[in-house]
């Protein structure tokens, strides 16, 4: 179609053809998705490459200074004027190797077995009561040489940094150039360099108390932490892939591979129905609080809203109360003349279906907040023409209003998605995972998600290694969903074209 | 051991700290250095400081511990019996003041929980503990707990009844003190509803309630309780397999086991199912306030509220017994006991070692029983007064003689079993015997994480 | 024609109000029994009636008399500081991050972002236990300010929302500003954050909810010290097989003050809330 013959078409049409190419593009996104993330590590390799390259021949090239600087790292640039930038570079170094004397190192040195002493009891000679020695800790050593391994990838780039640093500082003496001072350096950044100083906090923070756990936590799913294995009694090691074979092996009978599977099904199921649920559900209350006729808006609206602001865990664990076979839901049916139900522990339908519906009671004010400004936004010419057409309400939301909604509104759907596959308080505080009827899961019920099911493989059979595997592959899932929506989404396209 | 261990921690800090890393580089040391310091300088200070030989009449019970000043101990108990604790504390600290002065700290915490707190940090756990004896196995294959040796063996063995004292042995060691004996589940039932006589059978237990329109309570969906199932048919647990984790199983006949299953399904999903109230245990105490239920099985941890809910209509009893095909077999229960640890890496392991000697001993328990209504693990405290002329306790100790231990349990029983009991009472779907043959192999297949 | 068609509107209003009106009773009911049975005095855990026999204030006292086992008042402050600092920290890193990956260009940025993306959606557990051995490398486990860095240390992985925010903002008034010599710095605390309001509010909101929220990870970090526990975690406590039978109406009680706060904070910011996330959250 030729953007003339776009011109001549009605709003209406305009939009239901956007649409459509929206969705006829999803394929092909899925593609470049994938071609993005190779570019990704190829980048990422060139660049590191490229770091090292530069490295040999700025030694060679240098003058005396900037050679000392390979080993006393700042020398270069404290000698050209630099007295700042050179005390920050040493410090870096003083720091670093203090570390690795004082710390670092110990824990390092055992990475490659993850300890070899065990913890245990002697008698004490001149008491005659027993005394423990102390052996080595896996988990520690795992955790500390982890550190350890990160801080010297950072050194490294630093390092790298600073040879470079020494080289340009030489050059630009050499060109007759004057360097900049501390405190020139210092004002740029607050505006050159304003990324870093906003950047720094955060991805420090981040760094410490997401990456590094996170790292942690996939190195453990390649050993044999479990149960079996438990500092600081017992000492773990690395097992390659052995337990990834655990998860994905599916026998006859009672499992971790069958329950995995199992799971996923239902965990996909959930996400779908509880994702769609809360979102159709919330859009039409949404639609009829925001009729032009109806009164008491703001009364309507905080009807659904306060249930927002009682933290979730009390509003959850007093459903799961109201909901129990002598819940106040069953006390109601019993004045009505209707047998009680057991929600929770009756069949597995029957418990599913509820915390479906619960989850709505959860979500879908959150839906209604957030929909509501993008409804109002909604072309008007677009229902004009359908009601011109004689469609009824119901046509005109399942023509108009949802496929509109669902165009604009794909990362935030996306992302409701992905925290519904990791939605653990609703699972957790509601049912449990109950009911416990299929025997053939291993520990795990029937409305567990694999969320909640790595949950209990930690805090209850110990098997920290298959949580861990379990982990990272429902992070692969959400990962590639949020990255590919967001990359396509109008908003991550589009915004180059502000600057 | 807390504010030993920060001044340690602070010092060491303070002398190594060049920066931030290399701050909390030293303060690990630290913490490793000061347990290390603490295990090994027990033995340093008394081979410096010979103490009196044993045998002598003034021999240091603490071994010179007390020589280097305050020796600071943390206690752990539950809520219940925080007041007890404190006041038999200070008691100690009273009878060891010629050898030292012991501080203690007495800080709450759950006999449940408290095992799970002393692996995720044993440094920062208290050095003497309370924890529920299922635990054990999991603290001593941890290291967490000092074994218990000479003459304390001696005196853990002579003085508590056979079962507890198998309650706090792994492997043929002992690792830690009885403290109570109570730690069950029994039948408790409203008199006016229930009587004695009907109380004995588990058919005469729900035809009561039914006929009163009442409802029997239990928690059939969690293992603790749900085990009664399996146990009762003959499927006992049997400790550990070589490997030390892997639940191992008594042989049975699965004849009678299918038998017991199919005759606890027709009472409790077919015959009675609207009498079955299936759920937490809080059920029971709430439907005797309310007035709905009838009777129920319930743990010896509520037996306050139940005694306070019914007044004298309060009724306990040992579980009743099934009819299995015109047999009348007594439904056999899972029975722990509370015991008493040392923390291996306590700095004071000679003092912790008498203060849970005596936390654990006869004056302590026959305090508890009197004011706590705990029952007793010695054996002494049994035979006493105020033991006989309790209902529930008589009944506990009683069922205790019918029952597996609480021992050696795999983390990987709970679950699988609690569906084991959900499946037996599942109205909607009543139990089959291919359904019950293929129930027994998926449960014994999960527990043991084949 | 006309008055058909009035008609017809006006029955469609009514059946509208009707729904509405059942549909906020369901959501409104729970909240309702909640309210009357923090009052309940007789009974334990359940009743088998809808509302209490007898309304009594001493749940609510209990929760502030009675603090030997569970010291409400206490963890409420503590929730509220704590609240309070992670809010704040975590309201920096939030905008500065946005702010930077929205309106600043350098290399790598587009890396950064992705990264950022990803990285929020490990399930967190697993990483308790390296989280709470790192504190105590640190010397901060068991105390508050190892709680708030816990809530506020991955805040800036929260950057889409404020971000989709920022990139709406005209870069025109960058561009003025920068030709009128104001540094980068000044722009993002004299421009950008005075019309940033709506996404302002709606960050300290959500980062403040948080640590009313978790229960979690702070009995990871707190252990025994039950000085240092927060409101959620008691709360939960209070429902645990050991206390259920004898806490659970102060759990209710104790539940509704922590609403009420939360409640009004939330009813009077919402509009603030409404608006930051529709121009952040979702845009065409």
């Amino acid at each position: 179609m030729t953007f003339i013959e776009y011109q001549a078409l009605t709003p209406s049409q305009k939009a239901s053809y956007k649409i459509k190419e929206f969705f006829s593009l999803l394929p092909g996104r899925f593609k470049s998705f994938f071609a993005a993330i190779g570019k990704f590590f190829k980048n990422l390799g060139l660049k590191f490459v490229g770091g090292c390259k530069g490295y040999g021949s700025r030694f060679t090239k240098g003058d005396f200074a900037t050679k000392l600087s390979y080993i006393v790292m700042g020398f270069g640039n404290f000698t050209r004027g630099q007295v700042g930038k050179g005390i920050a570079f040493l410090a870096a170094e003083i720091l670093y190797i203090s570390y690795l004397a004082g710390f670092g190192l110990k824990w390092f040195d055992k990475f490659d077995t993850l300890g070899t002493e065990l913890t245990h009891q002697v008698i004490d000679e001149v008491t005659g009561r027993p005394k423990s020695v102390m052996g080595d800790n896996s988990m520690l050593i795992l955790l500390y040489g982890t550190l350890t391994i990160l801080l010297t990838l950072v050194f490294i780039a630093v390092y790298i940094a600073n040879t470079k640093a020494a080289y340009e500082a030489e050059q630009s003496v050499k060109a007759g150039k004057k360097n900049l001072t501390l405190k020139e350096e210092l004002q740029e950044f607050l505006d050159g360099k304003y990324h870093v100083t906003m950047l720094s906090l955060p991805v420090l923070l981040i760094s410490v108390f997401t990456i590094l756990p996170l790292v942690f936590m996939i190195l453990i799913a390649f050993t044999n932490y479990d149960k079996q294995h438990t500092p600081p009694g017992q000492l773990f090691t690395w097992v390659g892939l052995d337990t990834f074979r655990d998860v994905f092996k599916v026998t006859e009978g009672a499992s971790k591979g069958y329950t995995f599977w199992e799971l996923t099904k239902w965990t996909v199921v959930w996400a779908i129905f509880a994702t769609f649920s809360n979102y159709i559900i919330g859009m039409i209350i949404a639609l009829m609080i925001n009729k032009k006729s109806i009164k008491f808006k703001s009364l309507w609206r905080t009807l659904f809203v306060i249930t927002i602001a009682v933290p979730q865990f009390v509003s959850l664990l007093l459903m799961n109360q109201i909901l129990q076979d002598d819940g106040v839901v069953n006390v109601i049916r019993g004045y009505m003349g209707l047998a009680p139900i057991s929600f929770f522990n009756s069949t597995a339908l029957v418990a599913r279906v509820t915390v479906i519906i619960i989850n709505m009671w959860v979500g879908v004010p959150y839906t209604i907040l957030q929909t509501t400004g993008i409804l109002m936004n909604i072309p008007e010419d677009l229902y004009e023409s359908a009601r011109i057409d004689g469609a009824t309400p119901v046509v005109q939301f399942f023509q108009i209003t949802l496929p509109y909604m669902i165009f604009v509104t794909t990362p935030y759907l996306i992302q409701s998605f992905v925290g519904n596959i990791n939605n653990f308080n609703v699972i957790y505080l509601l049912t449990g995972g109950g009911p416990n009827k299929n025997p053939n899961l291993y520990q795990a019920g029937e409305t567990d998600l694999l969320v909640t099911w790595l949950f209990k493989l930690t805090m209850n059979s110990n098997d920290y290694n298959t949580a861990a595997a379990v982990g990272i592959l429902v992070f692969i899932v959400c990962a590639t969903l949020s990255l590919i929506t967001f990359n396509m989404s109008k908003s991550s396209r589009n915004e180059e074209e502000f600057s | 051991m807390n504010k030993t261990k920060r001044f340690c921690a602070i010092a060491l800090a303070a002398m190594m700290a060049v920066t931030a890393f290399a701050g909390c580089g030293s303060d690990g040391g630290s913490s490793t250095a000061s347990n290390g310091g603490g295990s090994n300088g027990g033995s340093g200070d008394s081979a410096a400081t010979p103490t009196a030989p044993v045998g002598d009449t003034v021999a240091d019970p603490l071994y010179g511990e007390g020589e280097n000043g305050t020796i600071n101990l943390k206690v752990w108990g539950p809520d219940a019996a925080q007041e007890i604790l404190k006041k038999q504390c200070v008691a100690f600290s009273e009878k060891m003041k010629d050898y030292g002065d012991v501080q203690i700290e007495v800080v709450p915490q759950g006999e449940a929980d408290s095992a799970t707190q002393v692996l995720t940090d044993a440094e920062t756990a208290a050095d003497v503990f309370g924890f529920a004896c299922d635990n054990i196995n999991k603290l001593v294959k941890a290291g967490a707990l000092l074994e218990v040796t000479g003459a304390e063996k001696d005196l853990v063995e002579s003085s508590n009844s056979a079962e507890s004292v198998a309650a706090a042995t792994v492997d043929g060691k002992i690792y830690a003190y009885p403290e109570t004996g109570d730690n069950s589940y029994i039948l408790v039932y409203d008199k006016s509803v229930v009587s004695d006589e009907q109380a004995k059978t588990l058919e005469g237990t729900l035809e009561a309630c039914k006929a009163a329109n009442k409802k029997f309570a239990m928690d059939a969906g969690n293992g603790y309780y749900s085990c009664m199932f399996m146990f009762t048919g003959g499927l006992k647990i049997d400790g550990y397999a070589d490997d030390g984790e892997t639940q191992k199983f008594t042989d049975y006949d699965e004849a009678t086991l299918v038998n017991t299953m199919m005759a606890f399904s027709k009472l409790l999903a077919v015959d009675y199912k609207d009498t079955l109230l299936n759920g937490e245990t809080t059920k029971v105490v709430d439907g005797f306030k309310s007035g709905t239920v009838g009777a129920g099985i319930d743990g010896s941890w509520n037996f306050a509220s139940a005694k306070e809910a019914l007044g004298d209509n309060a009724g306990f009893a040992i579980l009743p017994t099934i009819d299995v095909n015109g047999t009348a077999t007594p439904i056999v229960n899972m029975f722990g006991y509370k015991l008493i640890g040392v923390n291996s890496q306590t700095a004071y392991p000679n003092t912790s070692i008498e203060l849970a000697k005596y936390l654990a001993g006869e004056e302590c328990q026959q305090e508890r029983a009197e004011k706590l209504n705990w029952g007793p693990s010695n054996t002494t405290v049994a035979e006493s007064d105020i033991v006989k002329n309790d209902q529930a306790l008589t009944a506990i100790l009683e069922q205790s003689k019918n029952s597996v231990l609480q021992v050696s349990v795999a983390d990987t029983f709970w679950t699988p079993v609690g569906t084991f009991g959900n499946m037996i009472v599942d109205a909607d779907k009543p139990l089959t015997e291919d359904a019950a043959k293929d129930l027994i192999k998926s449960t014994i297949s999960n527990v043991k994480d084949e | 024609m006309i008055k058909s068609y009035r008609l017809s509107r006006m029955i469609s209003d009514i059946v509208i109000y009707v729904i509405l009106g059942g549909l906020g009773l369901i959501w409104v009911s729970p909240l309702v029994w909640l309210l009357f049975h923090s009052f309940r005095k007789e009974g334990g855990v359940s009743v088998p009636y809808v509302f209490p026999k007898e309304y009594t204030l001493d749940n609510y006292k209990a929760l502030f008399t009675n603090t030997d086992v569970f010291d409400y008042p206490r963890w409420f402050l503590n929730t509220f500081v704590v609240a309070v600092f992670a809010c704040i920290i975590s309201t920096l890193s939030v905008l500065m991050v946005s702010y930077a990956f929205s309106r600043l260009r350098f290399k790598s940025r587009k890396m950064f972002i992705n990264i950022g993306m990803v990285l929020g959606m490990f399930p967190g557990f697993m990483t308790m236990i390296a989280l709470y051995y790192l504190l105590k490398a640190m010397n901060l486990t068991q105390t508050l300010p190892a709680l708030v860095i816990c809530y506020s240390a991955g805040a800036g992985l929260g950057f889409a929302i404020s971000k989709g925010f920022f990139d709406t903002i005209p870069r025109a008034l960058d561009e003025a500003a920068t030709i009128d010599g104001a540094t980068r710095n000044q722009i993002f605390w004299k421009i950008i954050l005075p019309i940033s309001k709506p996404i302002l509010v709606y960050t300290v909101l959500t980062s403040f909810i948080g640590p009313w929220c978790d229960f979690i990870l702070v009995k990871i970090i707190m252990g025994d010290n039950r000085d240092n526990y927060t409101v959620a975690l008691g709360l939960q406590r209070m429902t645990d097989k050991e206390y259920k039978q004898t806490y659970f109406k102060q759990f209710l009680a104790g539940s509704v003050i922590v609403a009420i706060p939360i409640t009004v904070l939330f009813l009077k910011m919402q509009n603030y809330y409404v608006e930051g996330v529709t121009a952040g959250g979702v845009k065409g």
